[in-house]
């Protein structure tokens, strides 16, 4: 009976080519507008590193101005990064699993093969249990050891491109190059890594929210031995960085992120206890004037208090909903248009003995086809509106762009939706062809 | 021509599922149309916005230092002088960050009152020299210009003199001294130093940030920049030389300097063109899909007004073989048409007003202008009986013989 119903589909949307193609079309556009706002939207909420979002957290402090919250439209949170006394405080518990600091420091590639003018370069300043805390995939090597983080040894993790660009993507360990005009070993380079958001980062310094993740990676303490202020963000109360790097390392500014890997809840409540402990005793010398504010958040929660989804995506999703709402109700009105039409066919066939019932199926049949072709022709409309969505924001600054990127979860949600949606559409007029009465269209000529 | 309203009603009511459909539609497309034209125009009008600042000749090169090694003082001294040299340059200054990006985008707090209560003003804060206000196009409105005496270089490890003068824009001006003039009132930042307002400029953009700092409240500090690692160079070239010099000044700076590199060199037209495209892309975006909508919207009208016709034929032979001219038979679809339009359109309205109180309460956007409601109405509805001219005068073609044809 399929084949029948197919071949009756056919030659129904033969008979009326344009109002057939216009339920396509239709049926495409709002898909397509969909497809593109809901990848954009779920890229931009999806959290990357969702099978570790219960060991990881961000640590943080309020040390902030006891007059004045660290962010007047949220003043319950406390600054999203640490000052350097209590980082490096913190870094040296035990508790933790695995612990990682890391700030942004300026500087440029030289020295390798070929390459005529120096790279200038957002270097990431950390320690070694970065790599294994997120999961970041090696092409090549892996990450220093802990005694070039405590030297600091002069090693260095590159990115996939920087090595593609300078060594034309060969594999580069055990060369050396030079960072800053200083001769660093390569111990590792990066495979493809490109999170979206980039969670472990969101103070919206260097590459931004949805930037590609700053690289390359040096020991944290290269920061700190060579006195490079940080490149990234930094915010400050009192007064200031003050004028000489010593100054830096001893004011209120915050410049330093950490996280920690705290598998069980044992863990994470003794690790809670330490900085509550490390608080109550700065607090008697003056410092931490604020209310009690320490954190342990986890990527989930990080992602919610830094508003990674911008008002404008959420808007789009919205209309891009009522966009579809629109299509399908076209579709309905099209949809009984044209059975409508060809009921004296159907009522011939019901003379000829066919149930209501397998009207019905016939007629849910055409609809099926109708919302292949509408999803198959939304989906290559929808990829195209990447493409274009993700060309005409290159050159601006919001991170829409970025995420617009071609996300398979993404795009067969959208389908599923629409698919589901244009088949729950067809079924009213499908049903009601099925009730009509074939005498009427039979006497008829 | 007469035009019986009672009859076209109940014909309407009995076989309402088409019209319930096309008002639906009609509803939905009016709501979003009027909406998303409203966010459009206030996009457009960010864009229109104007920078305060000249783009059409001026450049930034921003340099960020490699190691302790680099001098930035002396570097900044001697490229400047060099800059200042060149025939095609009008004029060159040092500053922390490049105006209209985000690079050195440095803000703090300003209050009018010594012991910082009461009123606080966010502002982005550019270092300048007596050259700045003359690079950037920005012209003085009241007082004067920093001088070459009042420019305070960088620290080399001493702790820096309290900077004791300020030059803000009127916008900035006004946020803090809102019934007075602010020239020669003092003003603290969050280190409590007394700053002297010494000059009032027009409004103008700094280093913009997307973190809630008005646009328009800028100040100028007389120090050279380069505290944290990293400043930038802006230059105004004469007019038509911009490119030349551009190439020659990046040439040499980059050449000039084993331990420092150049990050980026940019024309203040292109980083105004980055600063606006967001508001652009998503105007357009907006628009591209508002248009589409219409269309579909359009089409629909059309297809169900077809079927609409195609399923009432013997109605219209019956009608006209009892004397109906066929401009009657036009007039009533249309008519039909223009009362499922109408009802659409009522409620098109008041999902429009819910839609806008709903953005203007989550997105911070102004309240619907209901000028644009109005236009939204005329338009849908002069495009909705477009759509149903076609069909309605093929349905004046059915020939009154239909009536007797059938049964």
């Amino acid at each position: 009976m399929l084949g029948y119903y197919l071949r009756l589909a056919c030659k129904s949307f033969r008979r009326t080519p344009g109002l057939t193609a216009l339920m396509v079309g239709a049926i495409a556009f709002g898909i397509a507008a969909c497809i593109v706002t809901l990848t954009v939207y779920h890229t931009m909420s999806g959290n990357p590193i969702w099978w570790k979002n219960d060991v990881l957290y961000a640590a943080t402090m309020d040390s902030w101005d006891p007059k004045s919250p660290f962010d007047s439209s949220h003043p319950k949170l406390p600054p999203d990064q640490l000052t350097y006394r209590d980082a490096t405080y913190l870094f040296g518990s035990d508790i933790p699993r695995r612990k990682a600091l890391f700030t942004l420091v300026g500087g440029a590639l030289s020295g390798a093969p070929g390459q005529p003018i120096a790279l200038s370069v957002n270097t990431e300043a950390t320690t070694r249990d970065f790599f294994r805390m997120f999961d970041v995939p090696f092409e090549y090597g892996g990450p220093w050891s802990s005694e070039a983080d405590r030297g600091p040894e002069p090693v260095i993790v590159l990115s996939r491109a920087e090595n593609d660009r300078l060594f034309g993507g060969a594999d580069s360990v055990g060369r050396t190059i030079l960072w800053n005009n200083l001769s660093f070993r390569i111990v590792g380079v990066l495979d493809t890594w490109y999170p979206r958001p980039k969670f472990y980062n969101l103070t919206g310094g260097g590459s931004g929210d949805f930037g590609i993740p700053e690289a390359p990676f040096v020991p944290f303490r290269w920061s700190t031995v060579l006195h490079r202020g940080p490149a990234g963000a930094m915010d400050c109360w009192d007064s200031g960085p003050g004028s000489s790097y010593e100054q830096l390392l001893a004011s209120t500014c915050v410049w330093i992120t950490m996280w920690v890997e705290l598998p069980g809840r044992a863990q994470r409540e003794r690790f809670l206890e330490f900085m509550n402990a490390y608080w109550a005793q700065q607090r008697k010398q003056g410092r931490f004037q604020r209310p009690l504010n320490n954190h342990l958040w986890r990527v989930s929660q990080w992602l919610g208090i830094h508003d990674v989804v911008s008002g404008d995506s959420r808007l789009l999703l919205d209309l891009a909903f009522a966009f579809l709402a629109v299509c399908l109700i076209n579709t309905i009105g099209v949809l009984l248009a044209k059975f409508l039409r060809g009921a004296a066919v159907s009522g011939v066939r019901r003379a000829l003995g066919a149930s209501r019932r397998q009207i019905f199926e016939q007629h849910l049949v055409e609809v099926a086809l109708l919302a292949l072709a509408g999803s198959g022709l939304g989906l290559l409309l929808g990829a195209l509106g990447l493409q274009g969505v993700h060309a005409m924001y290159a050159k601006g600054y919001s991170d829409y762009g970025a995420a617009a990127h071609f996300d398979p979860r993404g795009v067969l949600w959208a389908l599923a939706l629409a698919a589901v949606t244009t088949v729950a559409a067809g079924l009213y007029p499908a049903w009601r062809i099925g009730r009509v009465s074939p005498a009427v269209y039979l006497k008829s000529q | 021509m007469n035009l019986e309203i009672r009859p076209l009603l109940s014909a309407l009511g009995r076989n309402s599922t088409g019209a319930v459909l096309v008002a639906l539609q009609v509803a939905i497309t009016l709501a979003v149309l009027v909406n998303a034209a409203w966010i459009v125009s206030q996009h457009i009008r960010q864009i229109e916005q104007p920078t305060g600042l000249d783009t059409r000749d001026t450049f930034a090169i921003e340099i960020s230092s490699l190691s302790n090694r680099f001098n930035i003082a002396q570097a900044e001294s001697e490229d400047l002088a060099y800059l200042r040299s060149l025939p095609g340059v009008a004029s060159a200054t040092a500053s922390i960050g490049i105006p209209l990006t985000g690079y050195g985008s440095e803000n703090g707090a300003l209050w009018p009152d010594p012991a910082r209560h009461g009123t606080q003003v966010q502002t982005n804060v550019l270092d300048a020299d007596w050259q700045t206000l003359s690079t950037l196009g920005v012209a003085l409105l009241a007082g004067r210009n920093f001088r070459s005496t009042e420019i305070q270089p960088l620290s080399d490890g001493k702790p820096a003199q309290p900077l004791s003068e300020i030059i803000l824009t009127q916008a900035l001006a006004q946020a803090l001294f809102p019934r007075s003039d602010a020239l020669g009132k003092t003003v603290y930042n969050s280190r409590g130093n007394p700053l002297t307002i010494i000059g009032i400029t027009h409004n103008f953009m700094g280093a913009v940030c997307e973190c809630g700092v008005p646009f328009y409240h800028t100040a100028l500090l007389p120090e050279m920049p380069g505290a944290g690692g990293f400043y930038a160079y802006l230059v105004r070239a004469r007019p038509g030389r911009l490119n030349t010099i551009l190439g020659e000044a990046q040439r040499h700076i980059g050449a000039s300097h084993r331990d420092a590199v150049i990050v980026t060199t940019m024309t203040l037209s292109d980083a105004k063109e980055g600063f606006e495209s967001d508001d652009r892309n998503m105007a357009i975006f907006l628009s591209a899909v508002t248009v589409v909508m219409l269309a579909v919207c359009c089409l629909g009208i059309f297809g169900l007004m077809t079927f609409n016709v195609g399923s009432r034929t013997r109605q219209i032979g019956t009608r006209r073989a009892v004397g109906a001219r066929r401009h009657d038979i036009v007039a009533y679809f249309m008519m039909e048409n223009a009362i499922i339009l109408t009802a659409g359109a009522l409620l098109g309205c008041v999902l429009a007003l819910l839609l806008g109180y709903w953005l203007t309460a989550h997105y911070s956007l102004p309240r619907l202008d209901l000028a644009y409601l109005l236009a939204g109405v005329v338009l849908l509805w002069l495009i909705g009986q477009l759509a149903a001219w076609q069909p309605a005068r093929r349905a004046a073609s059915v020939p009154p013989s239909v009536a007797t044809r059938t049964i």
